[in-house]
C-alpha cells in the first residue's frame, strides 16, 4: 500500500459532482413524459451505428482466415432458422391440436401473422449485460411507435421502447424488465415469462395435477393486452413443481437466439390496449 | 478514442461473448486512462464516455455516465492506494471496476422497480464480465500508457 495523495479530495469532489448531476439526469429522463425527446436524441447516433455495423460485418466477412468459418456459420444460421421455423410450426400444431375449443385461438394465431409487418435490420445491441435490447434501422418516419410488438420467423422478439426518426430500441424478452403473459400449449397453464438478463423464467399459476413437460411450447396468452395472443415465446426447459407454493416456476428456452438476431419484423397494425 | 470504443461496444463487443459475458470497451478505456492519468482525468473520460453510451443504450440518460464514474473512482482509489504494477494492478482494477459498474446499473434498476435478483445476476454475467475485463485490462493499460507517452503534453494533471 502507498499513502493516498492530495488528489483524493479533489477527485472525490469531482466524483460527487458527476454522481449528483448524472443521478438527477437519470431521474429526469426516465419519466414517461420525456420518452419522445429521449427517443429522438437516442436516434441521432443510429446512422453512424448502422455504418459501423456494416463495416464490422464486412471486415468479419473479408478476413481470409475467417472465410470458411463464416460460411459454416452462415450455413449454420440458415439451418438454425429453418429449425426454428419448423419448431414454430410444431408449436402451432401443438397449440391447435390441444382441443377443438382452441381451434379458434389457433386461427387467431394464424391471423396474427397476417398482420402488416415491417422488416428491419438490427444495427446495434445494448452495451451492457443487464439490459438486453436491440436497435433497429426503422423509426418514426417509417411508422414505428412505442409499444409496437416485434417478432421474427421463430417467434416473439419483444416490444419497442424508444423511437427515433429512423431508428428504434426494442426491449427483448430476455431483458430483466420484460414481462409477457403466456400459456403452455399442451397443459394449458397460465404463466408470466420474466426476463432475467439472458434467460427467461416463468411464474406459473398452478392447476391441481397439471404440470408442463419439458419441450412444451409457451405462447403469448394476450392477457393484459400487451401482446397479441398466440405468438411463440419459447419452450419449457425445466418445470419446478412445489406442492405448497402459490406459484410454480419454470425455465424457458427462448424461441429466438437474441445474440444472433439480424432481421426482425415489426407488427404495424396491432397496438397494445391502453 | 471514446467514440470508436462506444460504437464498437454496441456493434462488435456483443459478438465477442464468452460464457454469457462480453467485454466493455468503454470501461476498459476509462479505467485504463484512470490508471495512466489519475482519477480526475479518468472521471472526465467516464462522464464523456458514459453520456456517449447513453446515446446508444436503452433507458434514461446519465445511467452509464454514473456507472462509469463510479468505476473510474474505484479505479482511482486503486491507483492511489497500491504500487503501480504493469500487470497485477490493471488486472485487479479491471475486475473491481467492472463489478462496481454493474452494481450501479443493478442498483438503479432496483430503485426504479425492476426485479433484480442479485445473486443470479452476479453469477450469470457480472462475475464472467469482471473476469473478461480483468484479462483485457493490462493490454488496454499498456496501449493507453503508450498513447500517453506519444502525446507531447497532457493538459489535465493527474487527480
Amino acid at each position: 500500500m502507498r499513502p493516498a495523495g492530495r488528489a483524493q479530495p479533489r477527485s472525490t469532489r469531482l466524483f460527487a459532482g458527476i454522481a449528483l448531476g448524472t443521478g438527477l439526469l437519470v431521474l429526469l429522463t426516465q419519466t414517461p413524459a420525456l420518452a419522445g425527446p429521449r427517443g429522438t436524441l437516442k436516434g441521432l447516433a443510429a446512422p453512424i451505428t448502422a455504418v459501423v455495423t456494416h463495416a464490422v460485418d464486412r471486415v468479419d466477412a473479408g478476413l481470409g482466415l475467417l472465410q470458411d468459418a463464416g460460411r459454416q456459420r452462415a450455413d449454420n444460421h440458415k439451418l438454425q432458422a429453418e429449425n426454428r421455423a419448423l419448431k414454430r410450426q410444431l408449436a402451432e400444431l401443438q397449440a391447435a391440436g390441444r382441443e377443438n375449443a382452441d381451434f379458434r385461438q389457433a386461427l387467431g394465431f394464424e391471423r396474427s401473422f397476417g398482420h402488416r409487418l415491417l422488416a428491419a435490420s438490427v444495427i446495434a445491441r445494448s452495451p451492457d449485460g443487464w439490459t438486453r435490447s436491440v436497435t433497429i434501422d426503422r423509426g418514426r418516419a417509417e411508422g414505428i411507435e412505442p409499444s409496437m410488438v416485434v417478432v421474427s420467423g421463430a417467434g416473439l422478439v419483444g416490444r419497442v421502447t424508444d423511437v427515433g426518426q429512423h431508428s428504434a430500441i426494442v426491449q427483448t424478452l430476455v431483458d430483466a424488465s420484460s414481462r409477457v403473459n403466456v400459456y403452455t400449449a399442451l397443459s394449458g397453464l397460465d404463466a408470466t415469462a420474466i426476463g432475467e438478463g439472458g434467460l427467461i423464467s416463468m411464474a406459473v399459476l398452478p392447476k391441481p395435477g397439471v404440470v408442463a413437460e419439458p419441450g412444451e411450447w409457451a405462447l403469448t396468452s394476450g392477457i393484459g393486452g400487451t401482446y397479441p395472443r398466440g405468438i411463440v415465446v419459447g419452450q419449457v426447459a425445466v418445470f419446478h413443481r412445489r406442492d405448497s407454493a402459490t406459484l410454480e416456476t419454470a425455465e424457458l428456452a427462448p424461441a429466438n437466439d437474441f445474440g444472433s438476431l439480424s432481421t426482425v419484423l415489426v407488427i404495424r397494425d396491432w397496438m397494445p390496449a391502453r | 478514442m471514446l467514440i470508436p470504443a462506444v460504437l464498437l461496444q454496441v456493434t462488435l463487443a456483443p459478438n465477442l461473448s464468452v460464457a454469457g459475458a462480453f467485454p466493455n470497451l468503454v470501461l476498459l478505456a476509462v479505467v485504463g486512462w484512470t490508471l495512466v492519468a489519475g482519477a480526475g482525468s479518468g472521471l472526465r473520460w467516464a462522464l464523456a464516455g458514459g453520456l456517449l453510451l447513453d446515446l446508444v443504450a436503452p433507458g434514461p440518460f446519465g445511467l452509464h455516465a454514473l456507472a462509469l464514474a463510479a468505476a473510474a473512482y474505484a479505479a482511482g482509489w486503486c491507483q492511489r492506494s497500491f504500487h503501480a504494477d504493469r500487470l497485477l494492478l490493471p488486472f485487479a482494477t479491471g475486475g473491481l471496476a467492472t463489478v462496481v459498474y454493474n452494481l450501479v446499473l443493478l442498483g438503479v434498476a432496483d430503485t426504479f422497480g425492476q426485479n433484480v435478483v442479485l445473486l443470479p445476476a452476479l453469477q450469470s454475467w457480472v462475475a464472467p464480465a469482471a473476469v473478461y475485463d480483468a484479462v483485457l485490462m493490462p493490454a488496454a493499460f499498456l496501449l493507453l500508457r503508450g498513447l500517453d507517452a506519444c502525446l507531447p503534453q497532457r493538459s489535465a494533471a493527474p487527480g
